[in-house]
């Protein structure tokens, strides 16, 4: 303790003795530091759903793990550690408060209870279907709700909230990233097999409309029924689903629940890759995107979970985290409203995704690239190269100004 | 087929050994190039006339960042994934020593009177500073995110440190091991040249498309450069690399995915060419009699050369894998 002071004591010294040197003639840097900031503190809320089954491990069977899944809280604390460096400059220092509610009802009163402690910033990691109590809550309100683990189309185009910022892609973008990127191989026939759930349909809608988009074809459109029922064979084998009398170049499967996805690939008619749920994935991050800056990023994650792989929703709460940073930088004196403007306006932020992203005005969603990753490499990332764009190559994926209904800023 | 294959790895160890002795000789001005590939782990010497491979030469894993000392006796490469910034004899063209770093040294710079170095620790946020002839680490100085340009004041008492995660040019006192003040510039800042009056300090921002200027008395914004080459879109603008002739009087940026490398007028700051280089260009080094640029390109695995006199690329030759940064031993 005594010899950690004196060290201390030490440098300060020599602190000292290098700001009071005498000047040089050539142009000198400034030796010392301003006095010691009178830190704000900002606190950004971190609200989510306890048991959140979204998070839970996906399993073969109880005893076979395929996947750790994990609430994206370490993302937004990266995004913390990474705003410690930038007290000086924001005057401020940023916590994180996290709330964890039992039910998707409890919510809003979450946020109305940060709001009224004082908190104008949340992250929310809830399922799509809370949104609309959410926003009934906030609405009109001087706070700014940051949507990053939902990418239900839904929320952009019909709740179309001025209070909720997506930073999650929506499914629109994934999908228009992902068959952009097949466009682009000249993979324009598509054998769609979809799943029996309601998020494999908005999921299967959402592929369809990017086909149509960008000129590609339906070969055969099929719904499975996961099972070995022989009176259900027509739905379950996949030999007999890909038995059709067209060729394919691909096969898109919508598999929320993530099990007849795996008896897909090598069991179909033809040798013909699969993408969607599986083997080709449209993504947000995944941890072997290798440029701009993604290694350091992951690593950075790997200190708060080290038990998992950075994914989509812990980068969309790290880049949220980092636009509430970046606008408190940007617009200092410290003003929510000025920040709110700033991040809903002119703010171009560095996601360590290659192009500059910004919050598109029309319906408040993040614009932003789409990685299509396998399951060991991220094999491109959209837009693919000669999806060109009036004004914002990123306004290719996902719903451009004239095709969305949200009236928001019009 | 062995044989063959035998017989001609004999003939390039002698055709080696009988290079070796007269590169002994030629221990200053060789009139080398080297260029450090991420990927493939090597430095690959290029004989500049005729652009043929002298040397390629294994070093640790990742070269990206290289400085020479003052007598070009040895060269300097930081090398991200093992931690280390390998020594090779220039004479001799073989890593001599391995100085140990922080965690994923990116870039540096050398103070050969003080005898340090300054290396950025990408995957650490710090930046380390290191005692030249021991080897060892006098300090760490955290910084912002991912630190990458690193520049030294004349007088060796301040340096400067780009911050690509903070948006950040940060004041460090070495001896303090702290940071002393920040400067807000672009997005994703990267890396530094000075005026030679000593007056400016130019930084590239990467994302954000520009150059920004600081005073450097002042430590204070003094303006920025945005580019646009003809046909490329703005997004495309990436600025890495950035050099400057010796009279202070143009400056060259290395404009990243948009292939180009912009000629700035530096008294106007206007951009005054652009010239067409290689996919994801980021290195660039002048040669000493200021006719010709080298330029790395990342994505292109090569190197362009560039006539500076008539803003035309000539030619562009092969490297290793990813080629990070190139310099020139005249």
């Amino acid at each position: 303790m005594n010899s950690r002071f004196a060290r201390r004591f030490v440098s300060a010294l020599a602190f000292a003795a290098c700001a009071a040197g005498a000047r040089a003639q050539t142009p000198e840097a400034p030796r010392a530091a301003p006095a010691p900031l009178q830190l704000a503190t900002v606190t950004i809320g971190y609200v989510e759903l306890e048991g959140d089954v979204r998070y839970e491990p996906l399993k073969a069977f109880e005893r076979l793990t395929l996947k750790l899944r994990g609430h994206p809280f370490p993302g937004a604390q990266v995004g913390i550690d990474d705003s410690t460096a930038l007290r000086r400059s924001t005057g401020a220092e940023f916590k994180l408060e996290r709330m964890s509610v039992k039910a998707p009802a409890d919510l809003a009163g979450a946020v109305t209870r940060g709001m009224e402690n004082g908190v104008s910033f949340f992250l929310v990691d809830a399922p799509a279907e809370s949104f609309k109590a959410l926003a009934a809550a906030v609405k009109g309100r001087d706070v700014l709700l940051f949507n990053i683990s939902a990418s239900e189309d839904f929320l952009r185009r019909d709740l179309c909230s001025r209070e909720i910022v997506h930073a999650m892609p929506s499914r629109a973008q994934l999908m228009d990233g992902l068959v952009q990127t097949l466009v682009f191989k000249k993979w324009r026939d598509y054998l769609v097999l979809q799943g029996p759930s309601a998020e494999d349909e908005e999921a299967t809608t959402a592929f369809l409309r990017s086909a149509k988009k960008f000129g590609a074809r339906i070969a055969d459109h099929k719904k499975f029924a996961p099972g070995t029922d022989p009176r259900q064979r027509e739905k379950n084998n996949p030999a007999l689903l890909s038995a059709i009398n067209k060729d394919w170049d691909v096969t898109f499967v919508a598999d929320s629940a993530f099990d007849f996805a795996r008896d897909i690939a090598y069991r179909t008619v033809k040798a013909r890759p699969l993408v969607g749920a599986i083997d080709l994935e449209p993504t947000a991050w995944h941890w072997t995107w290798e440029h701009n800056g993604a290694p350091q990023v992951n690593t950075r994650f790997a200190k708060h979970a080290p038990e998992r792989k950075m994914e989509s929703a812990d980068w969309a709460a790290w880049i949220s985290v980092k636009m509430i940073v970046q606008s408190a930088l940007r617009t200092r004196p410290f003003d929510f409203r000025k920040q709110r403007d700033f991040i809903l306006g002119p703010g171009t932020f560095d996601g360590d995704k290659g192009l500059a992203m910004s919050v598109r005005p029309w319906d408040h969603q993040l614009r932003q690239a789409v990685l299509l990753a396998a399951p060991y490499s991220v094999v491109a990332s959209a837009p693919a190269e000669g999806f060109l764009h009036r004004l914002d190559v990123l306004d290719t994926l996902g719903d451009d100004e004239p095709e969305t209904p949200c009236r928001m800023n019009r | 087929m062995s044989n063959l294959r035998g017989a001609l790895a004999c003939a390039i160890s002698a055709a080696l050994l009988c290079v070796a002795p007269a590169v002994e000789t030629l221990a200053k001005d060789t009139g080398y190039l080297f260029v450090s590939n991420e990927k493939t782990n090597n430095v690959i010497v290029l004989e500049p006339k005729t652009l043929k491979v002298v040397k390629d030469m294994k070093v640790s894993r990742r070269p990206r960042d290289m400085h020479f000392n003052a007598e070009h006796t040895l060269l300097f490469v930081a090398c991200g994934d093992d931690d280390v910034i390998d020594v090779i004899d220039v004479a001799r063209l073989e890593v001599v020593k391995k100085i140990p770093t922080g965690a994923s040294p990116e870039t540096f710079a050398i103070d050969e009177k003080r005898r340090r170095i300054y290396v950025s620790n990408e995957e650490g946020s710090s930046l380390s500073v290191i005692d030249l002839d021991q080897g060892i680490t006098i300090h760490e100085v955290p910084t912002g995110a991912e630190p990458e340009g690193v520049y030294i004041h004349e007088d060796g008492k301040s340096v400067y440190v780009t911050s690509e995660v903070g948006d950040l040019v940060h004041l460090v006192d070495p001896d303090a091991g702290a940071v002393l003040q920040d400067v807000v510039v672009g997005t994703r800042p990267r890396r530094f040249v000075a005026t030679p009056d000593g007056k400016e300090l130019w930084v590239t921002t990467e994302l954000s498309g520009e150059v920004w200027i600081i005073d450097r008395a002042k430590f204070a914004n003094a303006g920025k450069i945005e580019f646009l080459p003809p046909g490329m879109r703005k997004s495309d603008v990436t600025p890495v690399g950035i050099a400057m002739t010796k009279d202070g009087k143009t400056a060259f940026v290395t404009l990243g995915h948009a292939s180009h490398v912009a000629f700035v007028d530096v008294a106007t700051k206007k951009t005054v060419a652009y010239v067409l280089v290689g996919k994801r260009s980021w290195g660039i080094t002048l040669s000493k009699d200021e006719k010709t640029l080298y330029v790395a390109n990342g994505l292109g695995d090569d190197v362009t050369v560039v006539d500076v006199a008539s803003r035309k690329a000539v030619t562009s030759v092969p490297v290793g894998r990813i080629p990070w940064g190139v310099v020139i031993d005249e």
